[in-house]
């Protein structure tokens, strides 16, 4: 697999192309893109044979080990590879350590391993264990042992020398770490780029801890981190960030340079039962950024979650439908609202990418923080108004 | 051809020249159904988390909602302005529900029946009592707009007097146990009243059918209306039952053990945890198309997911022994069908009483 940059004038925003990809030279992804965020091989909620139901385009499946540990064992039995064995074998893959959409448990480090909290409790991997893994999953991408922790002392020490023609034929992106303090970051680049010539792209991580809480962090503490790092980075590799970014937070991350996401931020929407509903194409009318299907006034409500969308769950069901299926705790209803939200999100980065292309995305971003803002007002007055009710 | 609006027209089009078993075509208002025919339960206006359109590529044909669940949430009002529970849950296929009122005594343990009705403790959270009457049961049923209403014999005539869709839903008295009086009634309406389309028989489990009082059942029943045994679902179950000529099952089974990571197959379990093999070779749904044991192993219980992919084979399973009975039915090899099927599952002949004397009862010996 290779990435080129397309509008190499600018170093940001810009349009990329993963190509070349190996067993798969048809298919060919643009970024900014946005990864497909994984439990245990599917997306949560939705298995592969629905999510054809969404979308039929070639799509990159987030892997996070934590979720897949237990798998490790029988990896080594299986011939194929992981997208053979999670059943979505025309999908790409991208294996990561932790899953975004949970917060991450810190832990002690022990030497030379990092801690991952599974299902059965706290496992160590080491670089080598990690680079079997990887051997074995035979994933089109990875990312390169690192303990992501946003402790500043982090160093890029992990990275492993082995190749064997499996790691070869793979994708390897460099996590840079170093938390909030610039001249950290700046030695883990040194050390990365002195070390490992043939990274194809980098993750900026340790920007946080994973999980919903990153949906609030303010940009601004990001900021600058982002931006130094993205300036010390080879232009030619790609650069990727993991977590719940909110879409705004997402637009400014594009505005800097960053070409790769994860849809991790539908899994916690999701799980809150809400259905993204901004805006996307300027003739779209909604009157709220994301609404809350839980609410009663959804009881009676036979409208779809959106009317100019297109998905499955918007052309077949109705809010009220959904509605029902949460107040009575049913399986279907976060299925229907992922299928949407994940549909809505995937339009989302189309358009940013059409909006780099046309050279709107100021405006485009412009517009969606101001809803996003309203949002935030109207949630918290609601909240206000919310409070002394409590009292009765 | 008959143009009349009846909601239920059902023709037989083979019968077994040995036992009782048949094949028929049942024309409901949403559907055409080929019976004998397995029918999943969809409590609430929807199945374990599967789209309707899963449900359709599989096949089905028909499935089950409750009346008292759906009478309590969303309640008819909801469902009178959604345009009944098809359109609600976007469902094409046809629908029957019961009557929501014998099936909750079994349930609640508080229920009581008086001449009035069923009288229940509700399950919302105020822990009102609720009388469930006859016609309150069926204006549910109405507002759900099911092809088949379901009603208990004892307020057969009170149901058919409050009933307001009878061009396009179909009521079935339900026989309990083995009541006697029951049999008697339905006896009587069969000739008074042309609402009744077909029968339903509500036993504890599939054994008390045991041919002798099957036998005299059958003589209340009308041989050209379906038969319908509620709550039966296992595969042993369905096979004998066919036999003994029913048409109609249904049972949570088969949806419910998915959740705790129980898939349907002939023989063996399913927990090896590097066995790439499908759940069941022969079977052609898609998650026996995409997915090894070793995987579903792994994500079984843990992932909601999981649950879909099992729900999807399960019903699949199902789908495909009705079909296998049907087809073996109309090329005249039910009994063979039968026995092979029974010495499959008891290899030793260590044949379960019940099934033998219930299968001699109709003529089938087995091997
Ligand atoms: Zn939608
Ligand atoms: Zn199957």
């Amino acid at each position: 697999m290779k990435f080129i940059v397309r509008n190499s004038k600018n170093r940001a925003p810009r349009l990329g192309l993963l190509k070349n990809i190996e067993g798969k030279t048809d298919v060919e992804i643009e970024t900014p893109v946005v990864l497909l965020h994984t439990q245990g091989g599917h997306i949560p909620h939705v298995t592969h044979e629905v999510f054809k139901l969404v979308s039929k385009e070639p799509q990159i499946l987030q892997i996070p080990l934590v979720s897949m540990h237990n798998f490790q064992e029988t990896m080594q039995y299986y011939n194929g590879t992981i997208s053979e064995f999670i059943g979505s074998k025309d999908s790409l893959t991208c294996l990561t350590l932790q899953d975004p959409s949970n917060l991450t448990k810190q832990g002690h480090h022990v030497k030379e391993k990092i801690p991952i909290w599974t299902k059965k409790g706290k496992v160590l991997y080491d670089s080598e264990m990690y680079m079997n893994i990887v051997e074995s999953f035979k994933p089109d991408m990875y990312y390169l042992l690192s303990d992501g922790d946003t402790n500043k002392s982090s160093a890029p020490k992990r990275i492993s020398k082995r190749k064997s023609d499996v790691l070869k034929k793979t994708f390897v992106m460099a996590p840079i770490a170093g938390g909030y303090c610039l001249k950290s970051r700046e030695r883990c680049i040194e050390a990365v780029l002195a070390n490992e010539s043939d990274v194809g792209g980098f993750l900026i991580d340790g920007l946080h801890n994973n999980g919903p809480e990153v949906e609030f962090l303010p940009f601004v503490e990001v900021k600058d981190v982002v931006e130094h790092v993205i300036k010390k980075l080879p232009p030619e590799k790609l650069c990727s960030v993991q977590g719940c970014w909110n879409p705004v937070s997402v637009l400014k991350l594009v505005q800097l340079g960053v070409d790769m996401f994860d849809t991790s931020y539908c899994r916690i929407l999701t799980e809150r039962s809400a259905a993204m509903t901004f805006p996307i194409d300027s003739i779209e009318e909604t009157d709220n950024f994301e609404i809350n299907l839980r609410q009663p006034k959804y009881v009676d409500d036979f409208t779809p979650i959106m009317y100019s969308c297109q998905c499955l769950a918007c052309s077949k069901y109705s809010r009220g439908y959904i509605h029902h299926l949460l107040t009575v705790q049913e399986l279907l209803a976060p299925v229907l609202i992922m299928i949407h939200n994940i549909h809505h999100y995937l339009r989302f980065f189309k358009k940013i990418r059409e909006c780099i292309r046309n050279n709107s995305l100021s405006d485009f971003e412009n517009k969606i923080s101001e809803q996003y803002k309203n949002h935030q007002e109207k949630v918290l007055s609601a909240k206000n108004q919310d409070e002394p009710r409590r009292f009765f | 051809m008959s143009t009349t609006n009846k909601p239920l027209i059902f023709t037989v089009l083979a019968e077994c020249k040995v036992c009782k078993a048949r094949v028929s075509k049942m024309i409901l208002p949403h559907k055409e159904v080929d019976t004998p025919v397995f029918m999943p339960v969809g409590t609430q206006g929807t199945l374990k988390g599967m789209l309707p359109e899963q449900l359709e590529k599989l096949g089905l044909q028909i499935m089950l909602a409750n009346t008292y669940h759906l009478g309590t949430k969303p309640g008819p009002d909801i469902l009178k302005k959604a345009g009944g529970l098809h359109k609600f849950m976007n469902w094409n296929g046809a629908l029957l529900t019961d009557s929501g009122g014998f099936q909750m005594v079994s349930l609640l343990k508080l229920a009581e029946i008086t001449e009035e009705g069923v009288k229940f403790q509700s399950l919302n959270q105020h822990k009102s009592e609720v009388m469930l009457t006859p016609e309150h049961s069926i204006e549910i049923q109405n507002a759900i707009g099911a092809d088949i209403i379901m009603q208990t014999t004892r307020w057969l005539d009170r149901c058919l007097g409050a009933h307001s869709k009878p061009e396009t839903q179909s009521i079935f008295p339900i026989v309990q146990g083995t009541l006697y009086e029951e049999l008697r009634i339905i006896s009587v309406n069969d000739h008074t009243s042309r609402d009744v389309h077909g029968f339903a028989i509500v036993v504890e489990k599939a054994k008390m059918i045991s041919g002798k009082w099957y036998t005299y059942v059958l003589t209340f029943f009308q041989k050209n209306k379906p038969r319908y045994l509620m709550g039966v679902g296992f595969a042993v179950d369905l096979v004998v039952c066919c036999a003994l000529g029913v048409d109609m099952f249904d049972c949570v089974f088969p949806t419910r053990t998915a959740r705790f990571g129980c898939a349907l197959t002939m023989t063996g379990q399913l927990n090896l945890k590097k066995d790439f093999n499908p759940i069941d070779a022969n079977c052609t749904c898609s998650t026996c198309q995409n997915y090894t044991r070793a995987y579903l192993h792994g994500i079984v219980t843990v992932y909601p997911v999981a649950c879909h992919l099992l729900t999807e084979h399960n019903l699949a399973f199902q789908l495909r022994l009705m079909k296998n009975i049907r087809d073996s039915i109309h090329e005249n090899r039910f009994p063979e069908f039968v026995a092979d099927f029974m010495l499959n599952l008891h290899p030793d002949r260590n044949y379960p009483t019940w099934i033998k004397d219930s299968l001699a009862a109709v003529n089938i010996n087995l091997l």
